[in-house]
């Protein structure tokens, strides 16, 4: 399966020995062996999903594997909690916030290895010694200051410096560009080149092509929780690093596009979703599936709680019309939304969709129900739930069973059932498709379109932009609030939407 | 309100109505009531407050991991009793003893079994308050002469439950403020997961909290039943709701990560002005019960904000 190892063992500071971790029934990593060495900087890398994180997290010490080992200078280890990762020398920068608001920046930096004199905090130490780090990445805050009151990309550099201050061999740093600005990038840079010159060895785990290429000395791509390659990064370009990421054709993956559009199923029009956004004007109509894309925290999300009615938007309409023709309007609160024929998917489906402890029938038939009235026997239609489990294929014991004991593309499923037995005609979905496996996702992708081809429509956010470009019929790309570029889905490439999303224009192409 | 605050509360809890409310019923009460400035008067209130306040700073620890800790009433209960039952020699150490014992029982029913925080100590709550009945039916018992000396007696005109207070209030302070475990209390309040992506051990931590305002119950009962001079099997009743609305008034946060010994002690005098200045101006004793379940209410929502993203 691998195509080479980069280093001989002898050099390796860090090997996974076939390392795999399961959660239920989903094996997000699954047998990976590749070495790192040290004084070098290595970018783990491959699609939302592949693993990338659930492995790093195991040599951090916040996973320990089901199987295989994992090696530090040639000694397996296993690591209990992310104290015993560091006392080995692991230091990492989770993509998650870990600072504690109600901390001051210097108790932060040293939490869990608090400098003491005669048993007590030493206060002191501490100020100087995070002055010390925050200067060395070139930033001068406060360190009495409370960390709650920094601004979010403040919290993210102090967040580094924080794994700079530990007397590390090994830095893990997972997407952690994804809440710095440019400034905040070329110091983070700088830091990592530096920490490379003095011999540690540091994971990037990243999908960020140009950063890879412009950073990293090693790139190991990882697909689905499986090893695909380990490479010298001079030895890859672009497409073959793409390939080596997504490594199946696009078109299989994914139905045909649609080929007529009917009238308009929403109308958004001047939708301002949260004070100091601009207005969006955008419609989606009958048997599209229209994708709002862009990096992510850009405001799609708010955009799309705002149609579905979660958190109401603060001026500006928004209106569907059902097959009838009727006009109503949506958005102002999601129970009126519901009983007026429009479904919601949430990315998270399990605290805000399913109701795990509750049978796949039950879940499904809340959506059969919505227009009973409150007092009305509920009587569930077995053959009709029977029926649309066979129709997506949703892999159970039967209708009884609990969803939690589901697999994730499973449960996505009876997500979608329940929507399609309450005879909806426009859904709004949240990452169709998050946590589920590549057969599921298929799937999930055919009953979507077919949901269009019988006169549905469908507004989706995604963080995967391969989702966007092989799913949806038109991508409307959103930047700070606003949409800035609306891309037909069959010309749409990584590219057209990148550039747009970052830049905010689309007229130069991204720098390579 | 909250604006005009300056960033550098940070988590200590501490705003205009954990600090103006009590300076606000001095006052009210300095004029209102002739006989509150007595010395005799304050004498009263501050040893009135002790336990209340002992217990506070122990339900403190419990409230800054988002626990909340009902038993500990229960707990001065159960150790009064003890106090008079075993042998004086033994009677300080196993009431410590058994405070001990149901703060690890709580901590571990919490921490490790994953039970939530109210049931817990409810049902601890009701089982020690059983046993303390079951021990001693109602008040009596020789307290040992110590204890009542120790309630009692006073240094050069101070009286010595203002010690009490004293060293109560630096151990907390030390604790919380200079200590690996105080910063780590802190940290587990603001966010678990986080805490424990920094290292910091949260079941232990958790464990010791309960563990602390137990104890706290049983030294609030050493002096408590040292002053009265007397054990009583339902001394504790008031004190699980009035630790909580105290420092709930001094603007400790119930979900955890926010307040400190200031708050806890600002809020444990609100209540002990608002008792002694409804004994001083002759309002029953059970409208002041009443008006604790308000003052909760009151607290909660007052203090309910997000400062710095808790």
């Amino acid at each position: 399966m691998s195509e080479a190892a980069s280093a001989p063992a002898a050099q390796g500071r860090v090997e996974f020995r076939n390392v795999t971790k399961q959660f239920g029934s989903t094996r997000a990593v699954s047998e990976v062996s590749f070495s790192g060495r040290a004084g070098s900087i290595h970018a783990v890398t491959g699609e939302n999903g592949a693993g990338k994180s659930t492995l790093m997290k195991m040599l951090a010490g916040v996973h320990v594997a089901d199987a295989g080992e994992i090696l530090i200078d040639g000694r397996p280890v296993s690591f209990p909690g992310t104290a015993a990762a560091r006392e080995e020398g692991v230091s990492t920068v989770f993509q998650e916030l870990t600072l504690l608001p109600n901390l001051t920046l210097a108790e932060n930096m040293f939490l869990g290895r608090e400098p003491r004199r005669y048993g007590m905090l030493d206060r002191q130490a501490m100020r100087r010694r995070s002055r010390d780090a925050l200067a060395s990445i070139g930033i001068d805050i406060d360190p009495d200051v409370t960390c709650g009151d920094l601004a979010l990309s403040e919290q993210h550099l102090v967040e580094v410096a924080k794994a700079s201050v530990a007397d590390s061999k090994i830095v893990i740093y997972d997407e952690p560009t994804a809440a710095l600005d440019g400034p905040g990038t070329e110091k983070l840079f700088r830091l990592i080149e530096e920490q490379k010159k003095a011999g540690k060895l540091v994971f990037y785990i990243s999908h960020r092509l140009d950063e890879i290429f412009r950073l990293c000395d090693t790139t190991t791509v990882l697909k689905d929780g499986a090893h695909v390659a380990t490479l010298p990064t001079a030895e890859l370009t672009r497409d073959r690093l793409v390939s080596l990421m997504v490594g199946r054709e696009l078109a299989q993956m994914y139905p045909p596009r649609a080929t007529k559009a009917g009238g308009a199923a929403l109308v958004v029009d001047g939708l301002v979703a949260r004070s100091g956004r601009p207005g969006v004007s955008f419609g989606v109509k009958r048997g599209e599936i229209v994708g709002l894309a862009g990096i992510e925290g850009q405001g799609q999300r708010d955009i799309m709680r705002a149609v579905a009615g979660l958190a109401p938007g603060i001026s500006g309409n928004a209106t569907a019309t059902d097959r009838q023709g009727a006009v109503f309007p949506v958005g102002s609160s999601i129970v009126a939304n519901t009983r007026a024929g429009i479904g919601f998917i949430p990315e998270d489906r399990k605290s805000e969709g399913l109701f795990l402890s509750l049978s796949i029938s039950q879940n499904i038939a809340l959506g059969m129900l919505r227009k009973a009235s409150m007092f009305a026997a509920a009587v569930i239609d077995r053959g009709r739930i029977a029926a649309l489990m066979k129709q997506m294929a949703v892999r159970a014991r039967d209708a009884g069973q609990a969803v939690a004991s589901l697999s994730g593309g499973n449960q996505q499923k009876v997500m979608f059932g329940r929507w399609f037995s309450a005879d909806v005609d426009l859904m709004l979905i949240e990452e169709p498709t998050r946590g589920v496996d590549v057969g599921a996702k298929a799937e999930i992708y055919r009953l979507l379109r077919e949901f269009t081809e019988n006169g549905g429509a469908i507004l989706m956010t995604s963080s995967e932009l391969t989702e966007h470009i092989g799913l949806c019929d038109r991508i409307l790309v959103v930047r700070e609030g606003a949409i800035v570029a609306e891309i037909e889905g069959a010309r749409a490439t990584e590219e057209t939407i990148m550039t747009p999303a970052l830049t905010g224009s689309h007229g130069e192409r991204a720098a390579a | 309100m909250i604006a005009i605050l300056p960033r550098r509360m940070g988590r200590t809890g501490l705003g205009v109505v954990s600090i103006g409310l009590p300076i606000l019923l001095f006052v009210g009460l300095s004029l209102q009531a002739d006989n509150f400035l007595q010395a005799q008067n304050i004498a009263n209130i501050n040893s009135q407050i002790t336990t209340l306040l002992i217990v506070a700073l122990g339900q403190l620890f419990v409230a800054l991991i988002g626990g909340i800790d009902i038993s500990v009433g229960s707990v001065v209960s159960l150790s009064s009793t003890l106090l008079v039952m075993v042998d004086p020699a033994l009677a300080v150490p196993a009431a410590l003893l058994a405070g001990a014992v149901i703060g690890l029982a709580n901590g571990v029913g919490v921490a490790i079994f994953g039970v939530h925080p109210l049931i817990m100590t409810l049902a601890m709550a009701t089982f020690v308050q059983g046993l303390a009945l079951l021990m001693m039916s109602g008040s009596g018992g020789t307290v040992p002469e110590a204890l009542i000396w120790m309630a009692k007696t006073s240094f050069g005109g101070v009286p010595v439950s203002f010690l009490w207070c004293l060293a109560a209030v630096a151990v907390t302070a030390v604790l919380l403020n200079r200590t690996r475990f105080g910063l780590h209390v802190y940290a587990i309040g603001a966010g678990e997961q986080s805490a424990a992506f920094s290292g910091v051990r949260i079941a232990s931590t958790r464990i010791a909290c309960y563990v602390i305002c137990s104890l706290a119950g049983s030294m609030a009962a050493i002096y408590l039943t040292g002053r009265i001079a007397s054990g009583d099997p339902t001394m504790g009743r008031p004190f699980s709701l009035d630790s909580v609305t105290a420092i709930a008034l001094g603007g400790v946060l119930l979900s955890g990560g926010i307040g400190g010994v200031w708050a806890a002690l600002l809020g444990t005098l609100t209540l002990g002005l608002i008792t002694n200045g409804m004994n001083l101006t002759g309002v029953s004793p059970f409208f002041r019960e009443a008006i604790t379940g308000v003052l909760l209410l009151v607290a909660v929502s007052l203090h309910r904000r997000k400062v710095i993203g808790i």
